[in-house]
């Protein structure tokens, strides 16, 4: 079953995304074969915060289809400052875009869409909820690199409670079998509360960590995502802590030769340059990986073959 | 104390709404979300602490001249779900109402989470499921953000 709209990957099946994967991968062997899909069809892109990754990823997978953007791109220049509420841009994106992206700092959202959208809507990143398309091209990266995401060993270090993408990402690595899950964040900035609820109503176990030099060696993947200074109520504790979470060359010495490094970018200071190099970086490439999965998402939710 | 004592301590109301088996020490609470204060016009009577044969000691409300919406009644569902509510009609109980929580609440109170959209105008209502009865813990429709038990004593 595939929801109206994409606003959480909590809600979707594993079979819906085992069939973006392989209409991304199909896209990304042969990009021009898809060229003219979307040929005469309008995303709008409702960007209420800043954004430039995801908005760019999503505007070049239109264009690449061969369709057109239409939208803003900071509430400042949209009439959200005239105090018009989602609901009415949703209404008025409606008319105009036949399927529309929607990245906004407030939470629930993805329900407004529900009662006011005829139109797809799909998520660009809801506040810290959610940021489903980012855990879609995440395990993209994964399944491009093992095969399979069944049986792997995956660390996901940072800041897992503002980082709207890690709810997004667990709920679909939830969906796997036999994940061996290591979450390794400063005990400040652990799930949320409602998070770990769904997680355990999944039945998905994990292991809470504080240090990642205990675990690295077993790990297939580490999720890295960033601490922000701000986050902290005393910049003591950032300052104390960030060392913990940030990794040089120094740290991957007795990791297994198959291990790869995962960021959703942008990064601070957490992945260390010299890393770049090592055959165990592919945040760049992740990245890539968004456009081929936000092309096979505007296929699927348009219902273009 | 004896079951006779209490009858000593509360008078019969004429017609209104008796609130019966409330855990004890909850009856001055169970006033406040039900609107009543010292400028209600009508007799209101309230034991606490009484002897109960089912539960040791009770809360007992006796309000005149009041019914409770169904909106009280799931706010007291929350706080008493032990509670029996008693329809009084010429000194005569006409209906006794086990309180039961719901699985699902609407327009109830307000989401812990100021970015939620629920907080926002937006033409829609607060909306939540109740994941858990006892303790209490409600999880929002819209931002999936959990209300729990020391939030909701607060707002209710
Ligand atoms: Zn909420």
């Amino acid at each position: 079953m595939i929801p109206k709209h994409l606003f959480s990957t909590r809600i979707i099946s594993k079979d819906f995304i085992e069939q973006i994967f392989s209409l991304a991968s199909k896209i990304e062997s042969n990009p021009d074969q898809f060229a003219d899909k979307c040929k005469g069809k309008i995303l709008g892109t409702l960007f209420f915060e800043p954004s430039t990754r995801t908005r760019l990823s999503f505007e070049s997978a239109m264009l690449r289809l061969g369709g057109q953007i239409l939208g803003f791109t900071s509430a400042k220049v949209s009439s959200a400052v005239k105090g018009e509420s989602i609901s009415d841009t949703i209404r008025m994106i409606n008319l105009y875009s036949d399927i529309a992206v929607i990245r906004h700092y407030i939470e629930g959202v993805g329900e407004i869409a529900k009662n006011f959208a005829s139109i797809p809507v799909i998520s660009g990143g809801t506040g810290s909820q959610e940021h489903p398309t980012q855990a879609l091209l995440d395990l993209y990266s994964i399944k491009k690199e093992f095969k399979e995401i069944d049986n792997l060993s995956i660390g996901v270090m940072g800041d897992l409670l503002y980082g709207r993408t890690i709810p997004s990402l667990l709920f679909a690595l939830a969906k796997y079998e036999n994940i061996d899950l290591h979450l390794i964040a400063p005990p400040a900035l652990r799930l949320r509360k409602n998070v770990a609820l769904r997680l355990k109503e999944n039945g998905f176990k994990y292991n809470i960590e504080e240090n990642l030099k205990d675990i690295i060696s077993d790990l297939d993947v580490l999720y890295m995502t960033r601490i922000q200074k701000e986050r902290f109520p005393d910049p003591v504790d950032y300052e104390r802590l960030k060392g913990v979470y940030q990794i040089s060359t120094e740290d991957i010495k007795n990791v297994k030769d198959r291990f790869i490094i995962l960021h959703p970018l942008p990064r601070v200071d957490e992945i260390d340059y010299s890393i770049d190099k090592t055959k165990h970086s592919r945040y760049f490439e992740q990245a890539l990986n968004g456009v081929w999965v936000r092309m096979a998402l505007i296929l699927i939710y348009l219902g273009i073959d | 104390m004896s079951e006779n004592s209490e009858k000593l301590i509360v008078t019969k109301i004429e017609d209104g709404t008796v609130i019966d088996r409330i855990p004890p020490g909850k009856a001055l609470k169970i006033l406040e979300i039900l609107g009543i204060d010292s400028n209600y016009p009508y007799t209101v009577a309230l034991a606490m602490r009484v002897a109960s044969k089912k539960m040791k000691l009770k809360d007992v409300v006796k309000i005149r001249g009041k019914a409770l919406t169904p909106q009280d009644t799931q706010k007291l569902s929350f706080i008493a779900p032990t509670a029996t509510v008693n329809i009084i009609v010429d000194y005569k109980v006409q209906e006794k109402q086990n309180l039961k929580v719901p699985n699902h609440v609407e327009d109830f109170v307000d989401c812990v989470n100021p970015n939620c959209v629920s907080n926002a105008h937006e033409p829609i209502v607060s909306s939540f499921d109740v994941v858990s009865k006892d303790p209490l813990i409600l999880r929002c429709v819209y931002c999936d953000r959990l209300l729990e038990q020391k939030y909701l004593n607060r707002k209710l």
